[in-house]
């Protein structure tokens, strides 16, 4: 779908901007090309360190099974000196925070290694950034139409194109982190691990938003707390990702009585 | 670190801190340095309940109030945050006193000076 409609929108530029159009659109594409090599050639920083087998073994071997069973080669682990726990992947390469260390254990770190394993797995790290650059893209394109060309009907399709990119884009994203999930699950010796996981790092993400909000007297650990939601999400909540994953261990556990 | 606050109505290092940073920092004072995850082990005995997220923000959270400093340790078992004091509790609580009276002393100072003066008697 996306892919359709970046194909309309380059349609419509060529169409009401002929030569000039075509000019315009490799232009662009050439321009973000060299943003995103510069972009992937500087994403490591001082902060991240690669991962070596003696630093942890038990998470080398762990990472290193999941990506046997997934069938890729064994990704680079980076430490990220961050004491907020954040995990992401890029390539072929995993970044875990110093912070994830401090809040979930080692089968729980196994659970978001395996999550990040999933977007390498499924090609994610490398659809993720065409996906964000053909935002721009298709800014770029809209903005250019709007700019040029005199005409209210290609110029309301353009933004209406860049506006449905916009809202397809979000949908991927999610779905894209939801069969993250289901990789991971299939990776993990211990499933649960990951939803575990997600309910601290959802628990430690409504806790630091609370403490930051108030003077902090005292913390209710057991507290309830609503998860705020909004329409330009690109990752589903803690929440809708833990009910997904429920349902997909109990189908499996289901499906194994059947056999 | 400056006190901002003093609870009339706590008592010891409640009075200027939150009392779950309070216990955190007393435990600090005893041990010098220590992970999260000791500190977590540590405040584990008397809230079962606790969770290590509540701990390592906690220890951020002063961190950002001057109290801790966080550094990365390498070692066996790879990379990890230990936590240190930056300063000891008898230099900590002569600069509540310290902040708390000059501030009577800018609001009220003629009272202070009496009271002060009747104290020294």
């Amino acid at each position: 779908m996306l892919r359709l409609i970046i194909l309309a929108q380059i349609l419509i530029t060529i169409l009401y901007l002929g030569k000039f159009g075509l000019v315009v659109v490799f232009g662009s594409a050439s321009m973000l090309l060299l943003m995103y090599l510069w972009v992937t050639r500087h994403s490591l920083k001082r902060e991240h360190s690669k991962l070596e087998w003696e630093d942890m073994p038990w998470l080398y071997d762990g990472i290193a099974r999941m990506a046997n069973k997934a069938g890729i080669g064994m990704p680079y682990v980076y430490i990220l000196d961050d004491y907020i726990p954040n995990a992401y992947s890029f390539g072929n390469s995993i970044v875990l925070s110093l912070g994830l260390f401090e809040v979930l254990d080692r089968e729980q770190i196994l659970g978001v290694a395996a999550h990040e394993i999933g977007h390498i797995k499924n090609g994610d790290t490398l659809i993720f950034p065409i996906i964000a650059y053909g935002r721009y893209f298709m800014l770029f394109l809209a903005g250019a139409i709007s700019l040029i060309v005199h005409n209210t009907i290609a110029v309301l399709a353009s933004l209406g194109l860049y506006m449905l990119y916009e809202i397809e884009r979000l949908k991927f994203l999610k779905e894209r982190e939801f069969k993250a999930d289901e990789t991971a699950l299939y990776l993990l010796d211990r499933p649960f691990s990951l939803k575990e996981a997600l309910e601290e790092l959802k628990y430690y993400e409504d806790l630091r938003v609370n403490v930051r909000a108030s003077a902090l007297p005292g913390i209710e650990p057991n507290i309830e707390r609503k998860q705020k939601k909004s329409f330009m999400d690109t990752h589903p909540s803690y929440d809708e990702r833990i009910w997904r994953i429920l349902a997909e261990i109990e189908g499996a556990m289901f499906r194994d009585t059947l056999k | 670190m400056e006190p901002h606050e003093f609870k009339l109505n706590e008592e010891g290092l409640r009075a200027v801190l939150p009392p779950l940073e309070a216990e955190i920092m007393e435990y600090m004072w005893k041990v010098k340095i220590a992970t999260a995850g000791e500190v977590y082990e540590h405040m584990k005995e008397k809230h079962p309940e606790m969770r290590r997220s509540t701990v390592s923000i906690l220890m951020n959270r002063l961190c950002e109030r001057g109290l801790l400093k966080r550094s990365v340790e390498t070692g066996r078992g790879g990379m990890r945050y230990v936590y240190s004091i930056t300063t000891t509790r008898e230099e900590f609580e002569k600069r509540i006193v310290e902040t708390i009276l000059n501030a009577l002393m800018n609001n009220f100072k003629e009272a202070t000076f009496a009271y002060l003066s009747k104290i020294k008697k």
